[in-house]
């Protein structure tokens, strides 16, 4: 599941948000500033941690070659590798696509895709965010779902390996 | 990478912007009608197309739930409005690809009927 790199999508992309951003306010200026001031503040929530994920990225590049990522996250990675991958997924913060282009470095340095599809779907479970979905939905809502997360989690990762699997 | 992301990042702010402002809590709840297929159907299909914290999916939820929707929907849209994000799909087509976002979201779609529907089963069974 490589995939050569365009380093004009990001642009393309920017360029029809623009353009719709020049579209509402043509249509509602006031609403279209209000959006601004939306985007503006999430910016402003995703940015520390954009950073955060620059850093790891290039820390990757640097001190961590392919043969130590494919020992934790590779072919070779086993059990430890699940482990790893749920539990990042689970205590990482900020939305998923801010650790999209982390992930992407990791499997482009030989990290399974199995792995990365299980941390992804290992985020639902949002740790600081526990004591309120029990205030909202109850404790054994909450603990079912966490669990039932973790094993789905688990379970898409090894449907996407034996896919692998069977298309080699 | 850096310089293809960072536009990617932009624009998906962006669009968190607008879809913040133009579509309101009281949108999503016209949808649901307290049926557990249709609120199933409804709740990942909005959760997918919803941005923002976790926590806004737990208070829409909470209050889906006041208005009579049906649990297994308030579980499948909370659950979907994490794994699923129709906003930064192009981004996740950019970076990762075709094949890997399409596999990705597909399998996420479907667990979040299963694992929205055992989780209130096994509420309804143990809790």
């Amino acid at each position: 599941m490589k995939r050569k790199k365009n380093n004009k999508t990001g642009l393309y992309m920017l360029g029809g948000v623009v353009f719709i951003y020049i579209g509402l306010f043509l249509f509602d200026s006031a609403k279209a500033l209000q959006a601004v001031e939306e985007a503006f503040g999430v910016l402003k929530m995703v940015l520390p941690i954009v950073l955060v994920v620059f850093f790891l990225m290039g820390l990757v590049n640097i001190t961590i070659d392919k043969e130590k990522i494919s020992r934790h996250f590779g072919k070779e990675s086993g059990m430890k590798g699940w482990f790893y991958a749920i539990s990042a997924g689970v205590l990482s913060h900020g939305p998923a696509y801010v650790w999209y282009p982390f992930l992407q470095n990791l499997r482009e340095h030989g990290a399974k895709d199995s792995l990365v599809f299980a941390f992804l779907y290992a985020r639902s479970i949002k740790i600081p965010w526990i004591p309120l979905m029990v205030s909202y939905f109850g404790l054994s809502f909450t603990v079912f779902f966490s669990l039932y997360i973790v094993v789905a989690s688990l379970l898409q990762g090894l449907v996407v390996e034996a896919f692998s699997k069977a298309k080699r | 990478m850096l310089k293809m992301v960072t536009p990617m990042l932009l624009a998906v702010v962006g669009l968190v912007g607008i879809f913040k402002t133009y579509v309101t809590p009281e949108m999503i709840k016209a949808l649901f009608n307290g049926s557990m297929l249709h609120d199933m159907i409804v709740g990942v299909g909005v959760g997918a197309v919803s941005v923002g914290q976790p926590f806004v999916s737990y208070i829409i939820g909470g209050e889906l739930l006041k208005e009579g929707a049906s649990f297994y929907g308030v579980a499948a849209f909370i659950l979907s409005f994490v794994t699923l994000g129709v906003v930064q799909l192009p981004m996740e087509f950019g970076i990762f690809g075709a094949r890997f976002t399409l596999w990705r979201n597909f399998l996420s779609f479907v667990f979040s009927f299963f694992v929205a529907y055992l989780t209130v089963l096994s509420v309804e069974m143990f809790g």
